[in-house]
């Protein structure tokens, strides 16, 4: 049961590895062809993750479970959002494109805004001179902080400057650093999975 | 006294978050209500990224891609208004794209500001292709046929007919590449546009998204990056123009202000108590 | 206007790029073989966050509390979820071995499916079958801030004693550590995204940095083929910082050309 779904994970990375350095126009198209597929079959998946959500809400609701109301909630929203743009389409004007304006887009953006308070209170509580790293840490981040905003400059005109050079300098080297070891990393894992030594995604045993 | 001293330094340690939370909404409140309009001065990364466009050819297409939904649009939303200006400005013709499903009502939004403050008008100055799902797919089919990838514009109008459209239809029609982005996205602009077919690119991205694409900046795959409401602000200030990124620095300075007196304190009190330091306390 | 097809079977500007693939594979043959002729196992030193995993899962069965993991918000097509669901099942088998309970919401419905699959076969393999609760692994939105509502919505309502963030993050990165350090829960991390690793740290009481992500599986598991796919990945680490050290110092004697074999395009 398992020889099949390794045997398609090998050919399709191989493929696709081999695809990478092969510039023939042909080799080109199975490259879209195979992009066009994995879009298709995510579409699919995101109907049967509709049915998980239904199935969990529903149960839910019919158990009277704690916070029952919000469940009916989200499958009323399911249900009819799914109707309406299968019936009138997403455009713009259509219900669907106004409830992604109205609600879904003013929504996104209130929860992204809340990311500044968190920040505030993530560093208040980390930035704290406890030995010579986390002291290191303070001072660079006081002066970005200070130094990437308007009021850097008022205060001193190396502001701006210094933040440039912390960002040009040691965060690109180690960004680069960072960057070069999960590249490597990514290589690994997924050879790992296209060769077959890591089976865990299709239960080990 | 000094048990006096030491339960108010305790008492700053453990300090209630939603007092940090009401702090900091202040200090975004307040310069909004009561605008500063503090200097801002253009980075070099951003300068390269006017200067590429000011580079481009009067009369010439450029290809834009504006990737970015309304969670982020508070970064990016100025700075397509800005870089759509400079590009009307300079009598260049966007023709552009984006490949978020929610990103064409911000676009349409970006371009009533943007033509109406330059008087730029829709298939004479610019062309709106509209969405299209697909990704690195997508950006892959720029480089061969843009027509078919979007037989049809936002408005329905047929690309064929377009009058802007014509001799354009890939990658290397286009003198230079912009993108606006807030994803991954970018990176395939970078690989394909820009490294495999040379084309001259500049990006916008998030300000924690922008320091990834140093790297090509420096190996000169983009020629100019625009980094978050900064970089947009930046933008405003050498278009000569004030909007929503100038009016919000404002607002980003003072809270960064009060976020760096609050890590002062909470390091005073650290050394104050010896460096017992309880949890912060919860909200809920 | 006419169109050149492109008919050549190979492109000979990547050629380094697949030297270097053939120079990894090959590391990566010599240490399985190493790793099978070794008594004790190829060495990986100590990582303190996957220690801490043990701790964090007999916590939650001390106060009663689920773990709730949290395989990132990216998808199939992400090297980091793929790790996030190899290492699921890892922990799913802690969970599974120490009795308490598990909440995995997903992002991505593939994912989900996935993990569920992964999840049952780890409590198969414990012999607990019967304790697996179908719906602890679900599906709950593909758009960002919804899914952060939903999970921090379940973190402040179920208090879950241990929190393992392990995939890519992105900008709800900080949202959920900081709603989690709220709750007062223990919080390990794990992410490929470098940009959202200084809030994890900040946040979180451990971190993986980048790669350590893709070295958890097999730091959990310890099977020899997968600790020799680390041992492979150091060795290809060494080789390319050897390779930047001696371009740069032949540039700067004026032999650029070692300099211009690493490029890429």
């Amino acid at each position: 049961m398992r020889f099949g779904p390794l045997v398609v994970t090998f050919l399709t990375g191989a493929v696709l590895i081999a695809i990478f350095f092969i510039p023939h126009h042909r080799a080109q198209e199975t490259q879209s062809v195979i992009l066009e597929w994995a879009d298709i079959v995510y579409t699919f998946a995101l109907v049967l993750g509709s049915i998980s959500l239904w199935a969990m809400h529903q149960k839910k609701v019919q158990q009277k479970g704690e916070g029952w109301i919000y469940s009916v909630v989200t499958l009323v929203a399911l249900l009819g959002v799914t109707a309406f743009g299968v019936i009138q389409g997403v455009e713009a004007g259509t219900v669907v494109g106004r409830i992604y304006n109205m609600v879904n887009a003013p929504l996104a953006s209130t929860m992204f805004s809340l990311l500044a308070f968190f920040i505030a209170s993530a560093a208040f509580r980390a930035f704290r001179a406890r030995n010579v790293e986390a002291t290191l840490l303070l001072v660079t981040a006081i002066v970005m902080m200070v130094g990437r905003v308007s009021v850097g400059e008022f205060v001193w005109k190396g502001f701006p400057p210094l933040t440039e050079w912390l960002l040009d300098v040691p965060n690109l080297a180690a960004k680069r650093a960072v960057a070069i070891g999960i590249g490597l990393g990514a290589i690994s894992t997924a050879l790992k999975i296209i060769l077959g030594i890591d089976r865990s995604y299709l239960g080990r045993s | 006294m000094a048990a006096g001293r030491n339960g108010f330094w305790q008492r700053i340690l453990g300090i209630d978050r939603r007092w940090i939370f009401l702090l900091v909404g202040i200090g975004t409140a307040l310069p909004l209500i009561f605008p500063v309009n503090l200097p801002v001065a253009a980075s070099p990364r951003v300068k390269a990224a006017y200067n590429a466009i000011e580079a481009v050819p009067e009369g010439s297409r450029v290809l834009m891609s504006l990737d970015y939904e309304p969670d982020i649009m508070a970064e990016l939303q100025p700075m397509s208004i800005a870089v759509l200006r400079h590009c009307f400005r300079r009598h260049l013709t966007p023709i552009i794209l984006t490949l978020y499903p929610a990103g064409p009502g911000l676009i349409e939004r970006a371009l009533a500001v943007a033509s109406t403050a330059e008087g730029a008008k829709n298939y004479q100055d610019y062309v709106f292709l509209g969405y299209k799902s697909g990704n690195q797919a997508v950006v892959l089919g720029l480089g061969e046929n843009i027509k078919g990838l979007f037989p049809k514009d936002f408005y329905g109008a047929s690309t064929d007919s377009i009058t802007l459209m014509r001799h354009v239809n890939s990658f290397t029609d286009f003198p230079l590449l912009i993108d606006l982005s807030g994803s991954t996205i970018a990176d395939y602009y970078i690989r394909i546009g820009a490294s495999r077919y040379h084309r001259p690119m500049i990006l916008g991205a998030t300000a924690v998204m922008a320091t990834d694409y140093y790297p090509y900046l420096s190996s000169r795959q983009i020629l100019g990056l625009i980094g978050g409401m900064k970089g947009a602000a930046e933008y405003e200030r050498l278009m000569g123009i004030v909007g929503d990124a100038r009016r919000g620095m404002d607002a980003q300075s003072l809270v960064h202000v009060i976020v760096v007196i609050l890590v002062l304190l909470g390091n005073a009190a650290l050394f104050a108590t010896g460096g017992i330091k309880p949890r912060i306390g919860g909200g809920s | 206007m006419g169109e050149t097809i492109d008919t050549r079977w190979f492109e000979p500007a990547r050629l380094n790029l697949l030297v270097g693939l053939l120079t990894f594979i090959a590391f990566l043959a010599i240490n399985i073989r190493r790793a099978h002729a070794s008594h004790e196992g190829l060495f990986i030193r100590p990582l303190a966050g996957l220690k801490a995993l043990d701790e964090a899962i007999g916590r939650a069965t001390e106060m009663g509390r689920p773990v709730l993991y949290l395989p990132g918000s990216g998808d199939m097509s992400e090297v980091g979820t793929l790790a996030a669901i190899t290492i699921s099942s890892r922990v799913a088998r802690r969970v599974a071995d120490l009795g308490c309970d598990l909440r995995v919401p997903c992002y991505d419905p593939v994912v989900a499916a996935l993990i569920d699959g992964t999840t049952r076969e780890a409590y198969r393999e414990a012999n607990r079958a019967d304790s697996f609760r179908p719906g602890s692994v679900y599906y709950v939105s593909a758009t960002q801030f919804a899914y952060v509502a939903s999970v921090t919505g379940t973190m402040l309502r179920d208090r879950p004693a241990a929190n393992i963030f392990m995939g890519s993050f992105y900008a709800e990165s900080l949202f959920l550590a900081e709603t989690g350090n709220l709750t007062g829960a223990i919080q390990i991390a794990g992410c490929d995204q470098v940009t959202q690793l200084p809030f994890f740290v900040c946040s979180c009481d451990y971190t993986l940095l980048g790669e350590e992500l893709y070295a958890a599986s097999a730091y959990l598991g310890r099977e020899p083929n997968q600790l020799a796919t680390i041992a492979a990945q150091d060795w290809a680490k060494a080789l390319a910082a050897a390779a930047v050290v001696l371009a740069l110092l032949l540039s700067a004697i004026g032999h650029p050309e070692f300099g211009q074999l690493l490029k890429t395009s």
